[in-house]
C-alpha cells in the first residue's frame, strides 16, 4: 500500500507524524507543503470533511487509499500499526487510556495555547504583510469558517489580552504535568510512546515564547533534550528548510469556546 | 457485586457515552447517579473520584478513568463482547476522527444551545444565595463561567449564533457521511456511533428545521437503527428527566 504524506515544516503536528513514521521505519512519499501559505486547501483531498474540518487547523494530511487523513495522534495511532519499529502505544488497555487522556489534553489546552502563541510570535506579520487579495483567495478556499477565521485574525494581530494570560496560563500547566509525571521516568508514559512525540511538538517552541513556565523544571529540560536527539525526532528536524522549525507555525487549533 | 463503577448523569452527551458502551459489551456496573442540575458532580466526595468535577468518571477496581471518549475506548479494550472498534486501523483512524470532531466542535455547540435553554432554566429559580455558593465551590474557572453564563442568562447573541451555525453545518456533514455508509465512521457499528447518538438522539425535535425524514432520511435512518438496539432501549430506560424522554421521538415512523 502506498501512502503519501503533505507535511510542513518540523514543528507542531507535522513533526508528531513525521517522527512516528520514522519511528516505525515506514516508507511513504514526504511532500513539504507551505501549510502556512494555506497549501493545504490545494490538496485533491481537501474537500473531504476529514481534511476541511479537521480541528487540529493546518496539519499534515496522509493520503492512503484515495482517503485524506488528518489529525496528528490518531495518524500516529494508525502508523503504530502499520509499521514494524518499537510500538508507540502501551498495549495493555489501562496504560492506552492513560495516554489517550494524556494526548487529549494535549490537544485540547495545550496545542492552541501553543498555537496561539506561536502565530503570533512568527506569522501575523508575514500575514499582514500580504496583499489583500492574496490573503482572501487563500481563505475563500477553505471549507471551515471559523479556520478561516483564526487565519484572518491573525492577520489583523487580533490577539486579545485576555487569551494571551489564558495560552501562557495553560503552557504553564502543561509543563507542570510533564514536570510531574517525569518523576523518576525518562519518557512520559515509560516507554516512549505517542505522548512523548505529540507535548514535543506543541511545547518545544514554548521554552522561548514563555520562558518563565520552564523555569526550575529540571526533568522537563531533560526531556525536551533527550526527545530532541532520539533518533526519529532528529531525522524529523533536520529536514527543516528555513533555519529554526521552532519558529515556523500555522494556525492550529481554536481555544475552548465553552467550558 | 461488579468491580465496575459509573459515576453518571442521564443516559445524554458525555455521561451517556460510557453507559451505553457498557450496555452493548454486556458489562454489569454499579450505577452511581450524580445529578447534575443539583451540582452533585463539585460535592467534595465526587471531587475525590475526579477533581475536576466533571461527568462521566469510572472505577474499574482501583482504577479511576474520565474522559467519556478514553474511557469507552478502555471498555470495549479491557472486557469480553462484541468489538465496538472494527480490526482495520484505517476504520479507526476515522472513527477517531470523527469522536474528536464531535467531542470539542459540534457537541460544545449542542451543549451551549441546551444549556441555555435548559439547564440554566431548570436551575435559576433555586435560592440565589445557594446559586452562588455552588457556583464558587466548581474547581475549573471555565466552568464557573460557564455555569454563571447559563443560570443568569448571559450567553451573548454572537456566541449563539455561532452555536446555531456550527450545528447546522455538523448536521449537514453527519448527513454526508452517513449517505456515503451504513453507520457513521465505518461500515460497522461503533463506538463512533455510540458516541454520535448521545449527541444527535433528539435531533428531530430539537432542530426539526433542520433534521427531519425529508432533509435528513440518513441520520433518521440512522437514529432509528441505534434505538432499535436493545442496549441502547435499557441505557435510555435509566434516564430520569424529561429531556432524554425525547428519545421516543425515533418511535414514529415519518417526522415531518
Ligand atoms: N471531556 C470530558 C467532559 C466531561 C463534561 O464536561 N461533562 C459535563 C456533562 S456532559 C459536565 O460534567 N458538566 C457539568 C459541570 O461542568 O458542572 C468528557 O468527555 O468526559
Amino acid at each position: 500500500m502506498s501512502m503519501t504524506l503533505y507535511h510542513g515544516e518540523p514543528n507542531g503536528p507535522s513533526l508528531t507524524v513525521l517522527a512516528a513514521l520514522f519511528e516505525k521505519g515506514l516508507d511513504a512519499q514526504l511532500v513539504k507543503i507551505d501549510l502556512a501559505g494555506g497549501a493545504r486547501h490545494d490538496l485533491a483531498v481537501a474537500h473531504q470533511a476529514e481534511v476541511g474540518m479537521s480541528i487540529e487547523g493546518e496539519g499534515p494530511v496522509l493520503v492512503v487509499n484515495g482517503e485524506g487523513m488528518t489529525d496528528s495522534v490518531f495518524i500516529a495511532c494508525y502508523l503504530d500499526d502499520q509499521g514494524t519499529g518499537p510500538v508507540l502505544r502501551p498495549s495493555e488497555p489501562y496504560a492506552r487510556w492513560e495516554m489517550m487522556t494524556w494526548c487529549r489534553q494535549i490537544i485540547e489546552r495545550c496545542a492552541p495555547a501553543a498555537a496561539f502563541l506561536g502565530t503570533k510570535a512568527h506569522l501575523a506579520t508575514a500575514l499582514a504583510a500580504l496583499p489583500t487579495e492574496t490573503f482572501l483567495a487563500v481563505t475563500a478556499k477553505m471549507q471551515s469558517v471559523d479556520l478561516a477565521q483564526r487565519w484572518s485574525d491573525i492577520r489583523t494581530g487580533t490577539f486579545p489580552d485576555d487569551q494571551q494570560a489564558d495560552s501562557e496560563t495553560k503552557i504553564a500547566q502543561a509543563v507542570d504535568k510533564v514536570e510531574a509525571q517525569l518523576d523518576g521516568r525518562n519518557w512520559l508514559m515509560g516507554d516512549f510512546s505517542i505522548a512523548d512525540l505529540e507535548t514535543y511538538a506543541w511545547l518545544a517552541a514554548m521554552v522561548d515564547l514563555v520562558p518563565s513556565a520552564f523555569a526550575g523544571k529540571p526533568q522537563t529540560s531533560a526531556w525536551l533534550a533527550r526527545v530532541a536527539v532520539r533518533p526519529s525526532v532528529a531525522k524529523a528536524l533536520s529536514m527543516a528548510a528555513s533555519g529554526d522549525p521552532r519558529n515556523c507555525w500555522a494556525p492550529g487549533p481554536e481555544i475552548n469556546r465553552w467550558g | 457485586m461488579s468491580d465496575v463503577t459509573l459515576y453518571h448523569w442521564e443516559p445524554n452527551a458525555n455521561s451517556g457515552k460510557p453507559m451505553l458502551a457498557l450496555m452493548e459489551k454486556g458489562v454489569p456496573f454499579n450505577s452511581h447517579y450524580l445529578d447534575l442540575l443539583n451540582f452533585d458532580q463539585h460535592d467534595p466526595e465526587y471531587l475525590k473520584i475526579n477533581p475536576l468535577g466533571t461527568i462521566p468518571a469510572m472505577t474499574h477496581g482501583d482504577r479511576v478513568l474520565t474522559e467519556s471518549t478514553a474511557i469507552m475506548e478502555y471498555v470495549d479494550e479491557a472486557f469480553d463482547g462484541p468489538k465496538l472498534m472494527p480490526s482495520d486501523p484505517q476504520d479507526q483512524w476515522r472513527i477517531r476522527w470523527w469522536m474528536k470532531f464531535m467531542d470539542q466542535w459540534l457537541a460544545p455547540s449542542f451543549s451551549m444551545i441546551g444549556w441555555s435553554v435548559f439547564v440554566g432554566p431548570s436551575v435559576r429559580q433555586k435560592d440565589p444565595d445557594l446559586l452562588k455558593a455552588r457556583i464558587d465551590r466548581i474547581p475549573m474557572p471555565e466552568r464557573r463561567v460557564a455555569w454563571r453564563k447559563a443560570i443568569y442568562g448571559l450567553f451573548s447573541d454572537a456566541e449563539m449564533a455561532e452555536s446555531q451555525r456550527r450545528v447546522g453545518v455538523g448536521i449537514q456533514m453527519l448527513e454526508d457521511a452517513l449517505s456515503k455508509r451504513e453507520w457513521l465512521a465505518s461500515d460497522h457499528y461503533s463506538l463512533a456511533d455510540v458516541n454520535g447518538f448521545n449527541l444527535a438522539y433528539a435531533l428531530p425535535l430539537s432542530q426539526p428545521h433542520l433534521s427531519n425524514d425529508d432533509l435528513t432520511p440518513n441520520i433518521l435512518r440512522w437514529l432509528r437503527a441505534i434505538y432499535a438496539r436493545p442496549a441502547t432501549k435499557a441505557c435510555w430506560a435509566m434516564g430520569k428527566t424529561d429531556m432524554v424522554k425525547r428519545v421516543a421521538i425515533l418511535e414514529q415512523e415519518y417526522i415531518a
